[in-house]
Parts: C-alpha cells; sequence; structure tokens
C-alpha cells in the first residue's frame, strides 16, 4: 500500500491538532469556572434562604495573596513574551520568579485559614457560608497545583532545549490556566467581598 | 505530551508508506493502553455491554421480591449470602439493588457506553479526521471509566453494601454514615465511582468538542455534519457545562459525611442523640444534582436521537426530513435543558410561581422533540425502507420516544406532579423515554456499525429475533406500572403489599416480573450475536449499508490515521439518497457535483452563481430541462 502525503497536509494536520488541543485546555476552563459557579451559586441561595452570609471581615492574608498572584500573572506575561523573543536566559529567571510567586500564593492561602481558623471561623461550621471560603479556596489552590505542574513543564522545556513551537505551546498552555486561575481567584475573592 | 506521538506517526506515513499507525505495536498499546479511538470506542461499547447486563441482572432480582413479596427462593441465598437469608431478598439490599441498577444505567450504560462508544468511533471517521484532539486524554478518559466502573462493583464486596438512597443520593440519608447500612461505605465508594466517572467524561466530551469544531476535513462545514455528529457535539456540550455542577454538590457532600461540615444538614435526630450539624438545607443539593440531572437525561438521549437520524435515513433510502429542524431542534433541547431542573422539585415545598416557571419551561421541550418525532416519522412515509435489525432498533426507539414522551406532558405540570411524584408513573415515563428509547438508540447503533467496528456482519435472524422479543417486553414490562402509578404505588417500597390498597398490583407484578424475566433471556440472543460475530461473523464488504457518509470510505481493516492516504474531502450533505437523476440511489459526501451532473438540484449549489452556469450550460448541451435555477 503506497501512497503520499502532501506535506502541507501534513502540517496542516499538525496545525489544527496543537489549535484543539488549546481549545481542549479552553473547554477545561469553562467547565471549572462552572464547577466554581456551582459553589457560588450554593452560597447565593443559602445566604438567600437564611437571610445571612459568612458575615465575617476576611483575614487581610487574601487581599497579599491576591497581589502576589496578581504579580505571578504579570511575570509569566513577560516570561511569555521572552519565549516568542527566544530569550532563554530571561525566560528561566521570569518562569522562576512565577513559580516562587504561585508557591507563595499557596503559602499565604494556608495562612489565612489558619488565621480564619483561629478566630473561630472553622470549616466544620453551623454557618455553612463560612464552611465555603474554605471549600472554594481549597479547591483553587487544587488548581494553582495543576498550574504550577504546567510551569514546571515549560521551566523544564526551557532546560531540555525543545524546539522553538513546542516552547512556545508549553508556555501559551501555561499563560492560559495560570491567567484564568488568577482571574478566577479575584472573582471569588471578590464575591466573598461583597456578599459577607 | 501527545502531539509529538502524532507528529511521528504522520511522518511514518510519509516516508515509508508501508507502516501504518505506530512502530512498536505491542498488545498492550493496541488492546489496552491504546490510544486509537476506534479501540477506545470498542473498549467502550464492551464495558458498557457488561455493566448493562450486571444492571439488567439487578433488576431481575428486585423484580423477584416485587412479584413474589412472601415467596423464599433458596438459590438467592446460595449466591447472596446474608443479602438474601432464607431465599428473600433484605429490604436494605432491595434499596442497594434499585439505587445501583439506576446509577449503572444511567451513567455507566447510557452516559459512558453510548456517546463514550459512538462519539468516539463516529466523530473522527464521520468527519475525516484521523483521531481525536488528544488521543492521550481520550484514553485516559476510558480507563477513569473503567476505574470508575471497578469501584462501583467493589462496594457488593464490602460488609455494609453498596449505596442505597437511589441513584439521586438525596441527603441526610447519603450524608450520614449511620443512617442506613448503604450509607456506610458504600456510599463513600458511591461517591468516589462518580467524582472519576465525571472526570473520565468531561476528559471524553472536551475532546468531543475540541475536535469537531477543529480538525473536520475540508468541506465539511458545519452544516454538512450528518446528525449523527450534531447529536454527540451538543451531548458533549452538554456534559461539559453540567458535570461540573455535580462536582460541586458531590465535594460538599463528601464534606458533610466525611469532615462534620453542614451543607445539607440540619436539625436531625438519630434515634435519641441530637446531630450537632445545623443551619444546611438538603434541598440544595436537590438543586445542584437536578441542575446536572435533568441534562444529564438528555445526554442519555440525544446521542440515540442522532444514531437514530442516521439509521432511519439510510435505510429508508431517503433524504432525512428537515435536516435544519433537526439541528435547531436539538440545540433547542440543549438550551432548554438547562431551564427545566425545578420539575424534579415541584413538591419540596417550591413557590407555586417558580413551579410554574418551571412548567412552562418544561412543556415546551414538547415542541422540539415532536418535531424530532414528525420529522422521523415523515423520513420514514413512503422511504424505501429496508428493515435490518438496526432500522428495527431505530423505528423502536421513535416509538418510546413518542410514548414515553407523551407522559412527560403529565408529569411537567406542577399541580398533576403532586399526585404522581414518586410514584410507579414516574417510573414507567423515564423508563420509556429515556431506557428503553436511549437502550434502542443504542442498540441501532452496534447493529448499524458493527462492520465498521470489527469488520464484520452481524446475524440478522437472531437480530430480528432480539428486536421482536426486547421490543414487546418492554412495553409489557413498563406500560402496566402506568396504572400503578396512577393508583398510587409509589416507587422504592420493598413491599407495598403492606398497604391493603395496593394488595391488587401483585399480580400484575407478577405479570411485569414475568416479562422482564423474557426480555432479559432474549439478550441472550444479542450478547451471542455479538460476541460470536466479532470472530466469526461475516465478513464485511466496505460500504455494506449503501451509506452516503465517510466512515464507509475507509478500508473494512482498521488502520491507525483510518486513511491510508489523503483524508478524504466533503463536497456535499450526507443525505442524497435516491437522488431523482442520479444513477444509484445513494451519492458519497465524496463525490463532487462535477460527477453528478445529471441529479444536480438548483438549490445544490447554495447560490455559487459560476456552479450554476456551468450547471445550466450542460443542461443545455444535453438537452434536460429543469425548474429555474
Amino acid at each position: 500500500m503506497v501512497h503520499t502525503l502532501k506535506q502541507e497536509d501534513v502540517e496542516h494536520d499538525l496545525q489544527s491538532s496543537t489549535k484543539a488541543k488549546k481549545f481542549v485546555l479552553w473547554l477545561f476552563v469553562v467547565s471549572s469556572t462552572i464547577m466554581f459557579g456551582g459553589f457560588t451559586s450554593y452560597y447565593i441561595v443559602f445566604a438567600a434562604s437564611k437571610g445571612k452570609g459568612h458575615g465575617l471581615v476576611l483575614p487581610d492574608m487574601f487581599t497579599y495573596s491576591t497581589l502576589v498572584l496578581v504579580l505571578s500573572s504579570i511575570c509569566l506575561f513577560f516570561a511569555a513574551r521572552a519565549v516568542r523573543q527566544q530569550n532563554i536566559s530571561a525566560q528561566r529567571s521570569l518562569l522562576w520568579v512565577t513559580l516562587a510567586l504561585g508557591l507563595g500564593f499557596g503559602y499565604l492561602q494556608v495562612d489565612a485559614w489558619s488565621a480564619l481558623y483561629q478566630t473561630g471561623a472553622t470549616l466544620v461550621n453551623n454557618n455553612a457560608a463560612i464552611s465555603v471560603i474554605y471549600i472554594v479556596s481549597g479547591m483553587h489552590l487544587l488548581h494553582i497545583f495543576a498550574g504550577v505542574c504546567f510551569i514546571l513543564n515549560s521551566l523544564w522545556g526551557s532546560y531540555t532545549k525543545v524546539p522553538q513551537e513546542n516552547a512556545v505551546y508549553r508556555i501559551e498552555i501555561a499563560s492560559i490556566f495560570w491567567h484564568f486561575i488568577d482571574i478566577l481567584w479575584i472573582y471569588l475573592y471578590v464575591f466573598l467581598l461583597l456578599n459577607s | 505530551m501527545s502531539t509529538i506521538t502524532l507528529h511521528d506517526t504522520h511522518n511514518n506515513d510519509h516516508h515509508d508508506g508501508h507502516d501504518h499507525g505506530h512502530h512498536k505495536e505491542t498488545f498492550i498499546t493496541k488492546y489496552i493502553f491504546s490510544q486509537d479511538h476506534k479501540m477506545i470506542a470498542k473498549q467502550f461499547l464492551i464495558t458498557g455491554i457488561v455493566m448493562a447486563v450486571i444492571a439488567m441482572g439487578l433488576s431481575i432480582l428486585f423484580r423477584l421480591q416485587l412479584a413474589w413479596p412472601d415467596k423464599s427462593f433458596p438459590i438467592l441465598e446460595t449466591f447472596l449470602g446474608k443479602w438474601a437469608e432464607g431465599g428473600r431478598i433484605k429490604p436494605d439490599f432491595y434499596l442497594a439493588l434499585v439505587t445501583i441498577h439506576g446509577t449503572i444505567m444511567v451513567f455507566f450504560v447510557l452516559t459512558a457506553g453510548l456517546s463514550g462508544t459512538f462519539s468516539n468511533l463516529l466523530i473522527p471517521l464521520q468527519l475525516g479526521v484521523r483521531d481525536m484532539a488528544s488521543p492521550f486524554m481520550n484514553m485516559l478518559s476510558y480507563w477513569l471509566f473503567f476505574v470508575a466502573c471497578v469501584i462501583m462493583m467493589a462496594s457488593f464486596f464490602i460488609e455494609t453494601g453498596p449505596a442505597s438512597a437511589g441513584w439521586t443520593v438525596y441527603p441526610p440519608l447519603s450524608a450520614i454514615p449511620k443512617a442506613i447500612s448503604g450509607s456506610a461505605m458504600g456510599m463513600t465508594l458511591w461517591l468516589i465511582s462518580m467524582v472519576l466517572f465525571v472526570a473520565s467524561q468531561l476528559m471524553g466530551g472536551i475532546n468531543y468538542i475540541s475536535t469537531v469544531l477543529n480538525m473536520r476535513t475540508k468541506g465539511m462545514d458545519l452544516w454538512k455534519m450528518p446528525l449523527t455528529i450534531w447529536a454527540f457535539f451538543l451531548t458533549a456540550i452538554l456534559g461539559v457545562l453540567s458535570f461540573p455542577v455535580l462536582v460541586a454538590g458531590v465535594v460538599l457532600l463528601i464534606f458533610d459525611r466525611s469532615f462534620g461540615t453542614s451543607f445539607y444538614l440540619s436539625d436531625i435526630v438519630m434515634g435519641t442523640q441530637v446531630l450537632p450539624n445545623e443551619g444546611g438545607s438538603p434541598i440544595l443539593w436537590q438543586h445542584l444534582f437536578w441542575f446536572l440531572g435533568h441534562p444529564e437525561v438528555y445526554i442519555v438521549i440525544m446521542p440515540a436521537l442522532g444514531i437514530s437520524s442516521e439509521v432511519i435515513s439510510v435505510n429508508s433510502r431517503k433524504p432525512i426530513f428537515g435536516y435544519h429542524a433537526m439541528v435547531y431542534s436539538l440545540i433547542g433541547i440543549t438550551v432548554l435543558s438547562f431551564i427545566v431542573w425545578g420539575h424534579h422539585m415541584f413538591v419540596t415545598g417550591m413557590n407555586p410561581l417558580l413551579g410554574g416557571v418551571f412548567m412552562i419551561t418544561t412543556l415546551i421541550i414538547a415542541v422540539p422533540s415532536a418535531v424530532k418525532t414528525f420529522n422521523y416519522l415523515a423520513t420514514l412515509w413512503r422511504g424505501n425502507i429496508r428493515f435490518t435489525p438496526a432500522m428495527l432498533c431505530a423505528i423502536g426507539m421513535v416509538s418510546f420516544f413518542i410514548s414515553g414522551g407523551l407522559t412527560g406532558i403529565f408529569l411537567g405540570n406542577a399541580s398533576l406532579d403532586i399526585n404522581l411524584h414518586d410514584t410507579y408513573f414516574v417510573v414507567a415515563h423515564f423508563h420509556l423515554v429515556m431506557g428503553s428509547a436511549a437502550i434502542f438508540g443504542m442498540l441501532a447503533g452496534v447493529y448499524h456499525w458493527f462492520p465498521k467496528m470489527f469488520g464484520r456482519m452481524m446475524n440478522a435472524k437472531l437480530g430480528y429475533l432480539h428486536f421482536w422479543l426486547t421490543f414487546i417486553c418492554a412495553y409489557l414490562v413498563f406500560f402496566p406500572l402506568h396504572f400503578l402509578g396512577l393508583d398510587g404505588v409509589p416507587r422504592r417500597y420493598y413491599a407495598f403489599t403492606e398497604f391493603e390498597f395496593m394488595q391488587k398490583w401483585v399480580t400484575v407484578n407478577v405479570f411485569v416480573t414475568w416479562a422482564a424475566i423474557v426480555a432479559a433471556l432474549a439478550q441472550v440472543a444479542f450478547l451471542f450475536n455479538f460476541f460470536y460475530s466479532i470472530f466469526k461473523g461475516k465478513k464485511a464488504t466496505q460500504n455494506p449499508w449503501e451509506s452516503n457518509t465517510l466512515e464507509w470510505t475507509t478500508p473494512v481493516e482498521h488502520i491507525h490515521g483510518n486513511w491510508p492516504g489523503e483524508i478524504p474531502t466533503v463536497h456535499r450533505w450526507p443525505y442524497d439518497y435516491s437522488k431523482p437523476g442520479a444513477e444509484e440511489d445513494f451519492i458519497p459526501q465524496t463525490v463532487p457535483y462535477s460527477q453528478t451532473m445529471h441529479s444536480n438540484m438548483p438549490h445544490d449549489f447554495e447560490g455559487n452563481a459560476e456552479s450554476e452556469r456551468i450547471q445550466r450550460e450542460w443542461d443545455a448541451a444535453n438537452g434536460i430541462v429543469r425548474e429555474q435555477h
């Protein structure tokens, strides 16, 4: 069975498959948003039916962590630019900073939990609205973990010197996801601030 | 990631030309951890069939209890041990049987078994794609599903038995491990299994959507896609938009069960002990659950609708009636399915005004459903019908969709639902419209695409036997249940004959159970046919049903990448059957209009002036008079 495939067809297949894979990530972003939509709508219906929200002043740590996360997003943006300009050293250092800020965010979140815990607003609580704070920030932290994996993947690519195409692909995937979890956290934080 | 794999595959194709697929394909990469969508489809199908047989067996067990509540069957004790002491099924175990039967049928058979099989098989094959957007994720999707199945079945082998709170696992029953024996470890396993299942479905669904939107072959615009693909595509969208909400609900339920939170719990006294949980509301679970749960029933039925469209059109040798209407009605069902979940909750103390809103949205779904039904019937009307087993199953699907759909209009009414809620009327309704209809759609798909999957034909005579027995028995089983429901017999009762006014229904239950047993035995004809034909069936030709769609242009022998050479280009819609003037009664999608000058219609050119001019000139040269272009 002899046959030939035109080179441009092969490239076309390849392009559409990369595009399709990025699209896969976007769809994941959509479904993840909907899951958090599920949590926040639980909160809204709960608060409406009981006539009370969590009623807390949220710990300052959440503000700091939000700033850290926004900073990390900015860093990643410049890292992506460095990848496109093929500036390996800038790319590496920016990615390391992003990673450090991401981990710092995780630390601050846990810190915020312990601050909440010390004021008596525990996870096991007769006000489910307070429990929701732990649930959404915890589920978000799982997303941070996945995001860290994406950034590590990109970093690994910069050390193993993958082809430029592949490096761009890796950083694009990491960027889509990391900016998403950044925006997601801002949404959750603002939501919790507004619905106290 | 898998980009690299794909790239390599293509390079192989390009350079040495003889070697398709992976270089070193071992038994494990070919049959177990396969990334080929065709193999994954078969894995889903066979797992789905195994799960269906198990769930059917469970239903026979609880039907025995319903028909002969006072009789002892010593053989049951032999098999079930302490769950059937003295040969009688225990109440706890009865509830577990009902729960796991529902869970397996809805999720594992009709969601994963149906979508997983046919979306995987047909999306790449009918759209002209070499494989899914992410073959690796596709493989992961199957294996997560498999693990979910194993965990669900494992709950039969633990001390406290499987989950027993019904397939909807309403708290507080499901949220308090000490509530009933099934709420203990069995419920935990149920939740773990469902989380894995949802992850599997999301991976699958995301893959399907991305493949449909990004990877279609040349010429395959959205309006040239077969209705099967439209149905799978919209089903996948439903799944991606609704399953995450179930995850949200399940996460909260897990925290209530295992960490002592009060999302769904409040004011509960167990015996003499007051539980500390306060402030939650079990109604909130119902909202989260049914926001998935209702789209879920369309996730179950829409692939069956799509498969039936294709099978009915091919075997009527007629274009599908109202292609666009079929697509728009699918879209209509998709959109509406998100705003009707409240009709499961009419009797939860819902504000009557809100109930009215949900009632109206629910009844509106009758419109796209009726459009589809009439289009099926209009396609059959005066068709050149070939009664293949697949065709019979597809017609059976339409029949169940009508007879089960009609009772949906009763149940969708908030006021009628006060009487009918949680009675056998509901059981009859959804077993016809969602259970039987979807199963028949799935069977139609199996009979129709078996030659594509295994390169062999299934035996038609056994197919007819299987169809008629199953079709008749399904009606005999489910139709009488309507009358039980109208009389107020509640579902899920272990021994409703304890209530005097319901005792008269025992004779009906005996009849129903016998019908169910015959239906179950009829499946042996299918199972034998299926597994025997995989190895010993008659060899299939490339296009056994004389069908137009792209999957029949691939070689009978499977190759990784589907087409040996270039992917075919699509020139026309998939339903050019019995076109006047054509040489044969089907014109595959790959045939350009320039090769069918005799049969081209004015509207084929979609207003392309150049093509119309060429056709006019050809008509003039050949002395053919047509209506004005």
